[in-house]
Parts: C-alpha cells; sequence; structure tokens
C-alpha cells in the first residue's frame, strides 16, 4: 500500500464515521455539526485529488454556506435543544440491513465485473472553469448559469408563498369569502 | 448570431418573458385584481402558443447545449396547448385565491424547465431543466395554503423527486465517468463499446425516470401527491410534467441509448407490465376521483412503455402521439373535477352518482374523456392505445401485447363504473347545477373537439410521422 492509498483510505473513513454520526445522533444540532465535519473531509479528498479549486468551492459554498444555513434554520425553529425521539429497534435493524445490502451489492458489482473509468483528460485550471462558465460557444455554460438562475428564482417565489401563508395581516384579495369557502371543502374532505 | 438566437429559442423566450411580465405586475404599486390578472395572463398564453406555429427552423446554440427542430417544436407546441387549458380550467379556482401572480410564474418556469429539457443535448442541460421543472411544482402543490393535506403533498412530492435527482445524478455521474463527456452525441458514440459501468450507470438512469413518469415500483407517491395537490396542480403533474419526461424518454433512449437497447427492451418489458397491473389493480378501488385519475394514470403510463419498446420512429411516434391525445383527454376529465371541486368541493366517486341530472352538459365532457382513456372507438384514445400496442407488435412481441389487451378490458370496468353513477345511479344530495364561466367553457370545448377531431381524422399521426 502506498501513502497515497493510506491518505485515502484515512479520509474515507473520516468522511463515513462522521456522516454515521451525523445521522445517528439524537440531537439536531450535533447533526450539522457532524455534517460539516463530513464536508470537510469530501473537500480533503478534491485536494488529494488535486482539484485545489473544486475543494475550495467545496469548503466555501458547502461548508462556509449550506452547513451555517442549516444551523440558523434548527436555530430559528423551537426543538433544536430537544433530544429526537428514539428510532424505534425494527427501522434501526432494517436500515442496518438496507445499508448491508447496499454495500455488499456495489462490493459485487466492481469485484465481478471492474468497472473502467474513461480515459479522457481533463483540464481544470481556474482560468479555463471561468472562460467556459460565461462560454457561449463549444463547451460554454452560459446557458446552464441562467437555467440556474431562473431555477433560484421560481425557488424564492415558491418558498414566500408558502412561508407567508400564516401571516394573518397579510392583505388579501377576499380573505374572508376564501377561509370560508376553504373550511366547507376542508369537512368535505 | 443574435437572429438565430432568438428564432431558435423564441419558445423559451416567451415563457420567459411571461415570467417576468408577472414578476412586474406582482411588484407594481396597485395591487391588480385577479379578473385582470387571469384575463391577460389566459390572452398572453394564447399568444404564446399561437407563436409556436411559425418560424420553425432547426439547429443548435450555445455549442450544442440546446437544439431544436420540427418535431421539439411540435412537442412544446402540445405542452403550451396543455398549459393554456389548464389555465382556462383553473379560472374559478384561482379567482379566489390570494396569490394568482405567483401561481403563474411557478407554472410557467416549469414549463420553460421542460422546454429545455425537450430541447437539451447534453446531460447538464437535461438535469437543469428537470429540476426547473420539478422544484417549483412542489410549491405549486402546497397553494391550497389552508389546508394540511396540500402541505403534505407538497412534501412528499419534493422528496420523493429529491430521491429521484439522486438517482439520476448518481447515474449521470456514472456515465459521465465511464465515457468522460456529457454531451449526448458523444455518449451514444462512446457506448458502442460496451463496459458494465455504462449498464449500471443506465439502470439508475431508467430507475430516476421511472420516479418521474411514475411507473411501478416507483409510483408510491403518485396516489397522495395527486389527491392533495389542488386539483389545476394535479392535472399539470399528471398531463403536462409527466408528457414532457416521456418526450424526452423517448429521444434519450433512442437518440442516446440505441447501443444498449437489448438491455433497456428487457426493463422496459418488465416495467410496463408491472405498471399496467398494478395501477388496474389499484385505480380498480379508488373512491376519490382525484385518487382514481392518478392510478389510471399509472397504468397509462404501462401502455405508453409498451410503445417505447417498439421500433425506433414508430415507437416514439405513436408515444407522442398518444400524449397528445391524452392531453385531451385527461384534461376534459380533470377539468369537469375542477369545476365541481372549486363550486363544492366534493370529489368522491360517490359524489358523482345522478351527476347527470343536475349537470347534464358536464357529464358529457366527463363521459367522453373517460371513454377516451378507456380507448373506446370512435374517440381518439382508441387510436392513441392503437398505435401504441401496433409500435409494440413490431418487434413481434405478442405476450406484451396480450396482457396489455386483458389490462384493456380491466381499465374499460373501472372507466364505466364512473360513467355508470353519472348517468344511472340515483342520489339523494346530487351535486347542484354548476355554473360553467366563459374561460372553462372554451377549454371544455378544445378538450372534447380535440378528443372527437383526432379521433376521427387520421392527419395527425401521419404528421407527427412525417417529422423524424
Amino acid at each position: 500500500m502506498t501513502a497515497s492509498q493510506i491518505i485515502f483510505y484515512i479520509l474515507s473513513a473520516f468522511i463515513l464515521g462522521t456522516a454515521i454520526l451525523s445521522v445517528t445522533t439524537r440531537k439536531i444540532f450535533r447533526a450539522a455539526i457532524w455534517l460539516l465535519f463530513s464536508l470537510i473531509g469530501v473537500a480533503g479528498l478534491y485536494f488529494w485529488l488535486e482539484v485545489e479549486f473544486i475543494a475550495a468551492v467545496q469548503i466555501v459554498v458547502y461548508v462556509g454556506g449550506i452547513v451555517v444555513l442549516i444551523i440558523f434554520s434548527i436555530f430559528l425553529t423551537e426543538q433544536s435543544g430537544k433530544e429526537m425521539a428514539k428510532a424505534p429497534l425494527v427501522r434501526t435493524i432494517a436500515s442496518v440491513l438496507a445499508v448491508l445490502f447496499g454495500f455488499a451489492f456495489t462490493y459485487l458489482l466492481i469485484h465481478n465485473y471492474g468497472f473502467r473509468a474513461g480515459d479522457k483528460k481533463f483540464d481544470w485550471s481556474v482560468s479555463k472553469i471561468g472562460s467556459q462558465m460565461m462560454g457561449t460557444g463549444e463547451g460554454g455554460y452560459s446557458l446552464p448559469f441562467e437555467v440556474v438562475s431562473i431555477l433560484l428564482l421560481a425557488a424564492m417565489i415558491g418558498c414566500i408563498v408558502i412561508a407567508i401563508k400564516n401571516q394573518p395581516g397579510s392583505p388579501a384579495v377576499s380573505q374572508e369569502n376564501d377561509q370560508t369557502k376553504n373550511s366547507k371543502s376542508d369537512e368535505n374532505a | 448570431m443574435l437572429n438565430d438566437f432568438l428564432i431558435l429559442m423564441k419558445q423559451e423566450l416567451g415563457v420567459t418573458l411571461l415570467i417576468f411580465i408577472l414578476l412586474f405586475i406582482k411588484l407594481a404599486k396597485k395591487e391588480w385584481k385577479n379578473e385582470t390578472v387571469l384575463g391577460l395572463v389566459n390572452i398572453l398564453l394564447f399568444v404564446n402558443l399561437a407563436a409556436g406555429f411559425f418560424f420553425i427552423h432547426k439547429g443548435t446554440l450555445f455549442g450544442d447545449m440546446f437544439r431544436t427542430s420540427e418535431l421539439l417544436s411540435f412537442e412544446k407546441n402540445i405542452l403550451n396547448l396543455g398549459t393554456l387549458i389548464i389555465s382556462l380550467q383553473s379560472y374559478s379556482w384561482l379567482k379566489q385565491h390570494k396569490h394568482v401572480p405567483e401561481f403563474y410564474m411557478l407554472m410557467l418556469s416549469t414549463l420553460l424547465g421542460m422546454f429545455f429539457m425537450i430541447s437539451s443535448s447534453n446531460l447538464l442541460m437535461f438535469y437543469l431543466g428537470l429540476e426547473l421543472s420539478s422544484i417549483p411544482l412542489a410549491a405549486m402543490a402546497n397553494f391550497d395554503l389552508d389546508k394540511k393535506r396540500s402541505s403534505e403533498a407538497a412534501m412528499k412530492f419534493i422528496m420523493s423527486s429529491a430521491f429521484s435527482s439522486g438517482l439520476l445524478l448518481f447515474g449521470i455521474s456514472m456515465l459521465y465517468g465511464a465515457t468522460g463527456t456529457l454531451s449526448f452525441s458523444e455518449i451514444s458514440w462512446q457506448l458502442t463499446t460496451l463496459s458494465s459501468l455504462q449498464v449500471f450507470a443506465f439502470i439508475l438512469l431508467i430507475a430516476g425516470f421511472g420516479f418521474k413518469i411514475s411507473a411501478v415500483p416507483f409510483h408510491l407517491w403518485t396516489a397522495d401527491v395527486y389527491e392533495g395537490s389542488p386539483v389545476a396542480v394535479t392535472s399539470y403533474l399528471s398531463v403536462i410534467s409527466k408528457g414532457a419526461i416521456l418526450f424526452v424518454l423517448v429521444s434519450v433512449l433512442y437518440n442516446v441509448f440505441q447501443p444498449l437497447d437489448s438491455a433497456w427492451y428487457k426493463m422496459l418489458f418488465l416495467v410496463s407490465v408491472l405498471t399496467m397491473i398494478i395501477g388496474n389493480l389499484f385505480a380498480l378501488r379508488q373512491q376519490n376521483m382525484k385518487r382514481f385519475l392518478a392510478f389510471s394514470s399509472i397504468s397509462q403510463v404501462g401502455f405508453i412503455l409498451i410503445g417505447i419498446t417498439g421500433e425506433s420512429i414508430q415507437g416514439s411516434a405513436s408515444v407522442i402521439y398518444f400524449v397528445m391525445i391524452y392531453v385531451f383527454s385527461n384534461l376534459a376529465a380533470f377539468g369537469v373535477i375542477s369545476l365541481v371541486s372549486a363550486a363544492t368541493g366534493r370529489e368522491n366517486v360517490d359524489d358523482y352518482k345522478g351527476f347527470y341530472k343536475t349537470n347534464p352538459v358536464l357529464s358529457w365532457a366527463l363521459t367522453i374523456g373517460l371513454f377516451s382513456l378507456a380507448g373506446i372507438p370512435p374517440t381518439a384514445g382508441f387510436f392513441g392505445k392503437f398505435f401504441l400496442l401496433l409500435a409494440g407488435a413490431g418487434k413481434g412481441n405478442y405476450w406484451l401485447i396480450t396482457i396489455a389487451a386483458l389490462n384493456m378490458v380491466v381499465s374499460l370496468y373501472y372507466y364505466l363504473r364512473i360513467v355508470k353513477a353519472i348517468f344511472m345511479e340515483a342520489n339523494d344530495t346530487p351535486i347542484e347545477n354548476v355554473k360553467i364561466s366563459f374561460a372553462p367553457k372554451i377549454a371544455m370545448l378544445i378538450c372534447v373537439g380535440g378528443i372527437i377531431i383526432t379521433g376521427f381524422a387520421s392527419g395527425a399521426y401521419k404528421y407527427i410521422y412525417s417529422l423524424f
């Protein structure tokens, strides 16, 4: 075993271990913190692959952005300090079995068929990524970039509509009429 | 370049423009009346639909990220038409709603996502289009804002679509690892030298697709989501969203994964048999109309998959033709349910007993829609299923056709059960007479007209066939 392989296994064990802790801990805040470590481990894996830019993006976006967002939203809920109910034994056994099956299945597939990756070389210099991101010609990614912005706009509108619904003072077009209607149909449903 | 851009992407640009018009209407200082917004949107949707029939060209843009052709424009026109019909049908529901511009913004962004997905010639664009067409839909499923069931439906939808996107992404990343490219043409060229990694990636892709078109065994989310969502969203989910994904599935299978066809032939065989049988069996015992239509739409997907197992051109032409008819027939049924639900809030099959006595016009519309779904001649649904089975029989697979024919008999029973309830059974408290306002009336006319005209005129199938 070479040093590189040893580092890979250490990193993978770190990622998997923290991920398992993240889904098994009963305090939701701790789950978020374990997720943070797991994501840092993935960034380490990218460093190991020598794709420094992706590793930096992983740290900035996932570790810096998304986990902080998750922690904020946990603080906004009322349940952040409480311990969650213990999972029933049947569910634990079933999930362990599912994990074992998935692992065995993947191992069997790789062992029997020896998946071979494509042999295409990639150029991941930052300047190439930058020019591709804004390019409109061959290999340019400006159209997907714009589509993602529309997706963000739509997601934001959707969130606002859902979040605004519980505010009693919001200006409604015909709120009174609406509510009587809905309560009536609720009874029928 | 600019001319190309404006002409080739005109349908996408039109929808984007509509989204922004609605955004500015919402942000305006003066609040617009619901009636005004609805009238304007419906006119704009009609203009958008009509514009799709002109200046149709073939070409690619953004370095092969986006492609279009007569066939793809036609598919987009079908989706545009369906969206217009749904918009007209939900007029009376939306009139009382607090967030009309937002509803349309979300609906149009999903439509835009479907357009990009249909036009994609790259796995990245395909995935983004798929996400754009499913994430806003979850918010739309929550649009009965005061009902818990609606929130539940939205939650279930977003969870299952996230899970299926996960499968799809895993498949895409494996495919990328095996071929080193995201472009469809290069992938299909690379697939000629088959490796097991590619097959595994393909299985994951098919599972992701299966979730989106709710084929058995990936169908479990369908009934709950359909039941909980507002009727407009349910019909949008079951017709437009499913139709768009079927269009993409057909073109991806035949154009990109053609080298793997012996593998996907077996998979589709199994999935389509399971889908037909289980969809039918569950549809037999449903009491809620929306749930009933959910399971019937699952079994319809089974029939569509039979068409896909056939030879390439015949298969895709029959699928596109069937989806077009399915738009008309399913929306005719959903339109009636939507009107009744908005006026009285009643959605059970038992409520429809004696429906003919109080609402003869709606009864006929619903009956024609159900006949077409069941595939009774002379309605268009018969020809749709006929061409699907014909395409499936093209490969000499008569077992599949026999199973499909038996399933059609079963489906006939449960469609006719509703028709019997409407016309023959008595009811002490029938649904009172529902007033049909102008917009739903037009929608109903388009649907019923579409069913009858495409049933009698054989030109439509020939036209689609000639587009390949």
